[in-house]
Formats: C-alpha cells, sequence, structure tokens
C-alpha cells in the first residue's frame, strides 16, 4: 500500500513549482497564485452553499439533491439545450452509466462502468486524464453488474470502489492511485459499485454481493493512510444482538447476505450515518432462514466514530422478494404534527414510502405509492400486514416498486418526488446450492412482461399521499433532481432527460439522449454564472444549459 | 551500444518464444475447438434435467425463469437461439464460458459437464421446431401465400414487411403453433406488431402496429408500411387496439388443407 502524505511540505514544494513557473502561467491566465489543496470536510458540510460545487453524491449529506440554483426556471427551461456531450467507450448493456459527477473548480470527476475514471473540463466536456482499471476476469457480482455511482473527494483525493472490492484513493490532478486497499474477497461473492461517502477523517463506503453467500458490512477509512478505522457487520455475529432472528448457526450468519451497495447520508449534528441494508442469501427462498433476519432490509443508524449501531428499523421482515433498503435516506427537517421533527424519509423497494423520526427511529409514516400486492398497510407494532407472500403475483418485482435511483425532496413545497415502478412478478423460491462465488437466489421469478409501467410521482411527506404523476410507457430506473425555481428534472426508460412544474406536475421540456437513464439522477452546478444539468445516459455524459446571451 | 545490441537479441528470442507458443496455442485451441463442438451429453437423458437445475440457479435471473428472456435488461429469448444467428451447441457452449464481451452475459467458471449439461438444457426447451413432416402442397401452398399473406408477411425477399418475416419459421415453432396463430391471431400478438390507431392533427387518422413509444413520441408502422413518427401531443383518440392487423383465417376461409399447403410452402423457404 502506497500512502501519500498531504502535510504542508508537499503542499509548500508544490508551490514552489507554481512560483518557478509563474512567468510562463501568467501569459496564459490570471492565476490566483495558491495552489489549490482540494475541498476539505467544512466545503463538503457547506452543500450547496457553494454551487459552483457538487462534491458529494447527492449533493450534500442529506441527500435531498436539491439545489438552490435558479438559473433555469420554469419559465425559459423550454430553451434548455445541450453544450457538449462525452462519449465514455465503455458500456455495460443491460445495466446503466450510473454515476453522479462531483464537480470542483470547474472539473468533473467522473466513474463509469468496468470501472473507468476521467477528470473532464467541465466547460467543454473534453477529458484531463483517464483511468482504468485492470479488473481480474473471474469478476463475481462486479461481472454482472459492472458498474460505479460515483466518487467521493477530499483534498486532492478522489475514492472510488472496485468491481473486485477494492477502495482506491487517486490524485485529482493525475488520476494517479495514491492507495488501493481490500474491502473483501471477489471471488466468494461481493464487488462494490457505491460512491464512498466521505465525512470529517473517514470514508464510509459499502459493499455489494447480496445475491451471492456473503455477509455485508459498511467500512470507515483513513482517507490519508487507507486504513480501515471500523467495520459495523450488517449481519450480526452469533449472540450478538440481532442473532435471535436468524437460526442458531454460525454458517448462515457468516453467509446471511445483507449487502450495503449504495450511499448511505450523514447528520453532523447527531453524527448519526444512516445507511440501507440489502436482501439476506438466499434472496428467494427463506425455509433455511426462519426470522426477521436483521438487518437485512432495514436502515441503520450508525455513530460515525465507531460504527456502533444507534437504532434500526426493518421495512421488510424476513424478506424473499430481493426488496433490498438501499434506497438512499433523505434527510428533513419537517413540521410533524405541529412540531418541527427531524427525520429520514426513504421510498422502499417493497413499494411502501416511509418517514422516520431520525433521532430514534420511531416509525411516523408507512404508506403504499405503488400498487404492491404484497402488504397495504403497517400495523400499529410498525411490522407490514402481509397479504401475499409472491406465490400469487402481481407484487413489485425483484427490481421493486422503486430502486436506488435517487430521489428528491423539495423542502418548500413538503413533497418527495420518487421514480415508481408498477410490475408484476410471480416468485417461485427453490433451496439453492451454496458454493462460494456461486450467486444464490434460492429460486426463481416469472415477470411478466406485458405489464409494466413507470411514474414519476410526487408524494406528500405528510401523508404519503399522491400529489401528482407523470407516467412513463415502462418501469423507470432514471433518477430525479429539483431545484428551487420550481423545476424537477427526471430521466426515464425511454432515455428521456425531462422537465417538470414541480407544484403542478406540468411536463415543460424533454430531450431524447440516446440510451435509457438507468440508476443515474441528475445533478447541477453553476460555472462562469452559467448553470449546466449534467446526466449520464448510455455510453455519454451530456451537459446542459440555457442558450449564452 | 551493448545494451541496446542485448535487448534486440533478446527480443528476437522472445519473438521466437511467443511464435512457438502462437502455433502450440493455435493447434491445441484446434483440437479443443474440434472436441467442444458436440456435446458429450447429447445422448443422456439426464443431461437436460441436470441442466435445468443450473439454468434455473444460475441463468434465470437475466433470461427469465422460462428462459425468454427480459426486454428491459435486453436478455434474449433463449429459446430461440437454435434458429438464430448459426448456433450450434459449440458455439453455446462458448458464449456460456466465455460470455459476451461488453455485455452484461459474464463468463462463467463452471466445469465443463456442467456447461453441457446446460446445452443439454437449451435444447430441450428450444421453442417449436417441426415435430412432423410438413405434408402440404408447396405450390398450392405458394400460390395461398401469395393470395392471403403476402400483402403484409414475407418469406426471403417477397412479400411485404407490416407483419413478421415467416422465413424460416417452420424452424422456430410448430405445425401446432403456427396453425393457432392463423386462426387466431389475437391470442398473442407479437413485439413491434401490437396494433393502434389514433387521430393525427396534421395526418387524419392513421392505423398502424407500434414499433416504439416513449413518454412523448411514438413511432409506427402504418397500414401502408410507412414507418412513421408522431409526437404524442399532436395525437387524439388514441385506441391499443386488442386485435391483430391480422385477420383471423377460420376453416370457412381457409381449410386446415389449404393451411398445411401453406406450411409446406413455408417450409421450403427455410
Amino acid at each position: 500500500m502506497q500512502t501519500i502524505n498531504f502535510s504542508k511540505p508537499l503542499n509548500r514544494m508544490l508551490a514552489g513549482l507554481v512560483l518557478m513557473s509563474l512567468p510562463l502561467a501568467v501569459v496564459g491566465q490570471a492565476n490566483s497564485g495558491s495552489v489549490s489543496s482540494g475541498p476539505s470536510y467544512e466545503d463538503i458540510l457547506q452543500g450547496f452553499a457553494d454551487s459552483s460545487r457538487w462534491l458529494t453524491y447527492s449533493g450534500d449529506y442529506s441527500s435531498k439533491r436539491h439545489s438552490p440554483l435558479a438559473q433555469i426556471t420554469p419559465e425559459n427551461v423550454q430553451q434548455l439545450r445541450p453544450v457538449w456531450t462525452f462519449q465514455t467507450g465503455t458500456t455495460t448493456r443491460g445495466r446503466g452509466f450510473e454515476t453522479t459527477p462531483l464537480v470542483d473548480e470547474g472539473v468533473l470527476y467522473v466513474t463509469g462502468s468496468n470501472n473507468y475514471a476521467w477528470a473532464i473540463d467541465a466547460k467543454t466536456g473534453r477529458s484531463f486524464w483517464q483511468y482504468r482499471r485492470n479488473l481480474p476476469s473471474d469478476l463475481t457480482y462486479g461481472a454482472s453488474s459492472p458498474v460505479n455511482r460515483g466518487f467521493g473527494m477530499l483534498g486532492n483525493s478522489l475514492f472510488m470502489v472496485t468491481l473486485d472490492a477494492h477502495l482506491l484513493s487517486l490524485d485529482r490532478r493525475s488520476g494517479e492511485i495514491l492507495w488501493d486497499v481490500v474491502l473483501a474477497d471477489y471471488r466468494v461473492g461481493y464487488a462494490a459499485t457505491m460512491a464512498p461517502l466521505v465525512i470529517d477523517g473517514k470514508v464510509i463506503v459499502g459493499i455489494s454481493g447480496g445475491e451471492y453467500a456473503t455477509r455485508g458490512f459498511i467500512d470507515a477509512f483513513d482517507p490519508v493512510t487507507g486504513e480501515r478505522i471500523w467495520r459495523f457487520n450488517t449481519i450480526p455475529g452469533p449472540g450478538e444482538p440481532g442473532s435471535e432472528t436468524w437460526p442458531d448457526d454460525a454458517d448462515i450468519l457468516a453467509r446471511g447476505g445483507g449487502g450495503s451497495w449504495m450511499n448511505g447520508s450523514y447528520d453532523p449534528e447527531l453524527d448519526l450515518i444512516y445507511w440501507g441494508v440489502g436482501n439476506p442469501n438466499p434472496d428467494y427462498f427463506g425455509a433455511t432462514r426462519p426470522g426477521d433476519n436483521l438487518y437485512s432490509n432495514s436502515i441503520v443508524a450508525l455513530e460515525a466514530a465507531t460504527g456502533q449501531l444507534r437504532w434500526h428499523y426493518q421495512f421488510t421482515p424476513h424478506d424473499l422478494h430481493d426488496w433490498d433498503s438501499n434506497q438512499i435516506p433523505v434527510l428533513a427537517e419537517i413540521e410533524w404534527q405541529g412540531q418541527p421533527r427531524a427525520v429520514v424519509m426513504q421510498a422502499n423497494r417493497n413499494g411502501f414510502f416511509y418517514v422516520l423520526d431520525r433521532v430514534t427511529g420511531e416509525l411516523l409514516l408507512g404508506k403504499p405509492f405503488t400498487g404492491t400486492t404484497w402488504a397495504r398497510e403497517i400495523g400499529s407494532d410498525g411490522r407490514p400486514i402481509v397479504l401475499n407472500d409472491g406465490s400469487k403475483g402481481c407484487l413489485p418485482d425483484p427490481w421493486g416498486g422503486t430502486n436506488f435511483m435517487p430521489p428528491s425532496f423539495y423542502p418548500e413545497l413538503d413533497l418527495f418526488f420518487l421514480t415508481a415502478r408498477e410490475t408484476c412478478a410471480t416468485f417461485v423460491p427453490e433451496e439453492p446450492q451454496l458454493a462460494p462465488g456461486q450467486a444464490s437466489f434460492g429460486g426463481v421469478v416469472f415477470i411478466d412482461n406485458e405489464q409494466g409501467s413507470g411514474a414519476l410521482r410526487a408524494l406528500d411527506v405528510h401523508t404519503g399521499e399522491l400529489r401528482w404523476e407523470f407516467t412513463y410507457p415502462s418501469p423507470s430506473f432514471g433518477g430525479v433532481m429539483t431545484t428551487a425555481s420550481g423545476l424537477v428534472f427526471a430521466g426515464d426508460h425511454e432515455g428521456n432527460l425531462m422537465a417538470f412544474d414541480a407544484e403542478s406536475g406540468e411536463n415543460l421540456w424533454h430531450y431524447q439522449t440516446g440510451s435509457r437513464i438507468w440508476g443515474a439522477a441528475p445533478m447541477t452546478h453553476i460555472l462562469d454564472g452559467r448553470q449546466y444539468v449534467l446526466i449520464p445516459s448510455g455510453t455519454t455524459l451530456t451537459a446542459f444549459a440555457l442558450p449564452e446571451e | 551500444m551493448k545494451p541496446k545490441n542485448y535487448l534486440v537479441t533478446n527480443f528476437g528470442v522472445m519473438r521466437i518464444s511467443v511464435c512457438a507458443l502462437v502455433s502450440l496455442l493455435l493447434l491445441g485451441g484446434l483440437s479443443v475447438a474440434q472436441a467442444q463442438q458436440n456435446n458429450p451429453l447429447a445422448s443422456d437423458p439426464r443431461a437436460a434435467g441436470a441442466g435445468g437445475v443450473i439454468f434455473r440457479a444460475q441463468c434465470a435471473t437475466c433470461h427469465g425463469a422460462d428462459a425468454k428472456g427480459i426486454a428491459s435488461i435486453e436478455a434474449p429469448d433463449l429459446t430461440l437461439i437454435w434458429t438464430q444467428d448459426g448456433n450450434t451447441d459449440g458455439s453455446v457452449f462458448a458464449t456460456i464460458q466465455n460470455g459476451i464481451p461488453g455485455s452484461i452475459m459474464p463468463a462463467h467458471g463452471f466445469p465443463d459437464t456442467e456447461i453441457w449439461m446446460l446445452v443439454s438444457y437449451l435444447r430441450s426447451i428450444a421453442t417449436g421446431g417441426a415435430t412432423r413432416p410438413f405434408t402440404g402442397d408447396a405450390d398450392t401452398g405458394q400460390r395461398l401465400f401469395n393470395a392471403n399473406c403476402a400483402g403484409c408477411h414475407r418469406v426471403g425477399g417477397a412479400g411485404s414487411a407490416l407483419g413478421p418475416n415467416l422465413a424460416g419459421v417452420t424452424a422456430r415453432r410448430s405445425q401446432d403453433s403456427i396453425a393457432s396463430s392463423i386462426r387466431e391471431p389475437s391470442a398473442s400478438i407479437g413485439r413491434g406488431y401490437k396494433p393502434i390507431s389514433f387521430l393525427s392533427v396534421n395526418q387524419g387518422r392513421v392505423q398502424g402496429v407500434i414499433k416504439s413509444e416513449d413518454a412523448f413520441s411514438i413511432q409506427i408502422m402504418d397500414s401502408n408500411q410507412q414507418l412513421r413518427g408522431f409526437m404524442k401531443s399532436e395525437l387524439s383518440q388514441m385506441n391499443r387496439e386488442p386485435n391483430s392487423l391480422m385477420p383471423s383465417f377460420s376453416i370457412a376461409e381457409l381449410s386446415d388443407s389449404e393451411l398445411n399447403d401453406i406450411l409446406g410452402f413455408l417450409d421450403q423457404q427455410r
């Protein structure tokens, strides 16, 4: 492992280099004269305060994906047009270009499929450098989902996870590897695809592989040295709290699933990390794992300093449908029954929208946002009243009533915007043969290809009721972003990037990108006084802006 | 100069050994390829059953439990692979083993025997194919085809494009299956042939089959076999018809014997 020390001598040396080259640089452009050391934790903490930046996956720690930028408005959005398109040259048939670019000082930092990555000029779409990881030929989960959702960033370091389950630190100026640490053994079924979450002195990452006989975890690493600070196992060990929801069998616990493959959110005041946990393994076959199977299909609130569990809430006890609960938790301050309340919200793959008190984990609201036939209400004990185990068809399919495509919360309107999927499937469980490196879904699912649709939905967070919707011809994996000018931007499976009036739901603009928008949501930033909206789609990243005056 | 000579010499040696290695690999590769053309389990009746177990555990998530594919992730219908793309046991073995680079289909490190079991399974579920010889009179069938079918269908280069190309259909589907499509075409309408009609602001009433659509637009082939795109905002009275544009042929309109003649003609066009 190579370690780079970012302490002052290096900065001084770089400053010296810049001074030596100043006579040349002066000819080219105005230079601030100081060497950029990159964004600090305090900068990330500021979120959207400086909208020339987008420093973490959702733009800020709350994961609202709600930008204060208001240059593009409902009145002028019809004039929005592509400014440039970047071609990645790498593709994932069957999945998507799922990243959210980060931007700082006019440079976009973008990860792509198959562990490519780039630094791109935000003004022109031209790349400064490209990184490509040499991946082993015997990838497991990573072979079937060779995707990546983005960088984390701190100082001059970028952080990226890999399909062979490593965490890398790259130098943002060159794309060079600063350090490379192993998260888990990819050969047994692990991979990593999420965008690392950088908080004060820690890089938080999760792991994929719940379709294999693996055990999920959430890790914290030292951003400078790459040393692991703590690990939270999403499936408890023998005798640990939560193990009582499993058979008394250490082997089963050691391969209980519970991937942690999407970003969490962070409340700096409570110093709590909120993270979604995936399905238990085998996905569809539950007879060998009687019990609720904590902490699968749960949200966990972890103390950032230690990784200790503060509270949890399980959305789908004893899941039989691959309904990972990795959808990004959205943190907000809302008025709840007349009182201000700090909440965490999640639209879950099981088809329900949830509002929880984020201090205590108390369930405030759980209401279906789809036509789910699995359950229609949550009982007073906080557990779903299950009507259909899946053998009768027409639950949400294994891809869920929504999925990891980011939603957005618009605080001034108290509206939660998400992409809903209406699907129909029949589940047929079957006991799997377990072997390292072999997927163990535990059965098959018949998805009715003839049925299925999608919709952008606006939910009232106080009631979970539908305020408006815009329907798509097929179930979509496109994500959502809102801006303070009253706009909702969303992508769909047919490849459209669209803008809507946030209050009325009226469609105001669309652009056909040429490939479905899958797992990605728009992001926005301002550069030289001009607001850009970016969307990954297929093999392209396209930047949109209003015409220059 | 000495280091450079040394390098050149070394490079020369390296090239020779690489050439030798390539030859060996080619020879070895050929023999392996030859060995892999035929499924050693082809005559073992248990192989397909065992392959089915592997299929449900390893393949069904993407290809569907019925192996008919999942359109939203571009996973193809595996019941059709034997009548498309010139597949052989050996080529299907290689696809499972190596995956399809650049696609979601990964390489699989299964033992050879298990891959052959999968090949046996895929053979066992292949859609259709003749279950008995086509006995109809091809000449009569051609005349009937031209009179009744060629207005919408084609075989080879002749005929029309509103309906599916029927070349090779007798290799893909059984007699009964093709016959029921002729008697009851609306019972199952394939993707790309679902009928629609609407009123266009500028172009009047339009009828055709849906080739593609998104939230804002629709792409069709109209009943004159013209590919046309429309913005949905310019359309009204949009009707997604339950009935196929293909008329159903009752026994009164087309006797069983005549239907068999058409099948005989189609079988000749494989």
